[in-house]
């Protein structure tokens, strides 16, 4: 998964469209929807048509997290297992391919300056 | 659909939505290289939150938040 993940930053680099998204939810390892309990006949909703809620009771829910460009779609659950190896591939992947934004100027020099004063302060205290 | 105006108050909702319904609730990131934006938004299909910004100092603030979510997530 984080390989694709990586060709898809760089591919929304290259081509200027597009955007990347990725979302992130709570998995509990049901793929289809629950039956009706009750048969009645009705006429077929589109999309979601499952019953009433039911807990899935707690623990071992994998967290499900989906990746899309434009029409490319990847997806992947993370289960508990793996969650601190994923994580750390995962953050420094998003730091190192989320570049292109704004740094802030005023505030990064206004900062630099008064950590550069603070030091000659105190190294004059000193001397 | 809101918007939150600071990081601070976006990472408040997220918090609060998650501990009320951790199964409903779904984080989405969106980059946008063309303007340099990056998007977050949260939502409990009730209430929708997001968080807009351009500035690479919250990449960092993102990612400890990912982290978190992640790991709430799984643990429950």
């Amino acid at each position: 998964f984080l390989t694709e993940l990586t060709k898809l930053f760089q591919k929304s680099k290259s081509s200027g469209t597009g955007t990347v998204r990725i979302t992130m939810k709570q998995y509990d390892g049901q793929d289809r929807h629950r039956p009706r309990k009750n048969r009645q006949p009705r006429r077929r909703a589109g999309g979601s048509g499952s019953g009433d809620a039911t807990s899935s009771g707690g623990g071992e829910c994998g967290c499900l997290i989906r990746a899309t460009l434009n029409s490319r779609k990847l997806s992947t659950v993370v289960h508990q297992k793996d969650v601190n190896r994923f994580q750390l591939a995962f953050s420094s992947l998003l730091k190192g391919n989320i570049d292109g934004l704004k740094k802030r100027d005023k505030k990064a020099a206004a900062a630099a300056t008064a950590a550069a004063s603070a030091a000659a302060k105190a190294k004059a205290k000193a001397s | 659909m809101t918007i939150a105006e600071t990081w601070e108050q976006f990472a408040q909702v997220v918090d609060m939505m998650f501990a009320e319904d951790p199964k409903r609730c779904r984080v989405t990131v969106s980059y946008q290289p063309a303007q340099g934006v990056l998007v977050l938004k949260v939502t409990n299909d009730h209430v929708t939150v997001k968080y807009k910004t351009e500035h690479a100092q919250d990449v960092k603030k993102l990612e400890k938040l990912t982290s978190q979510l992640m790991r709430q997530l799984v643990s429950k």
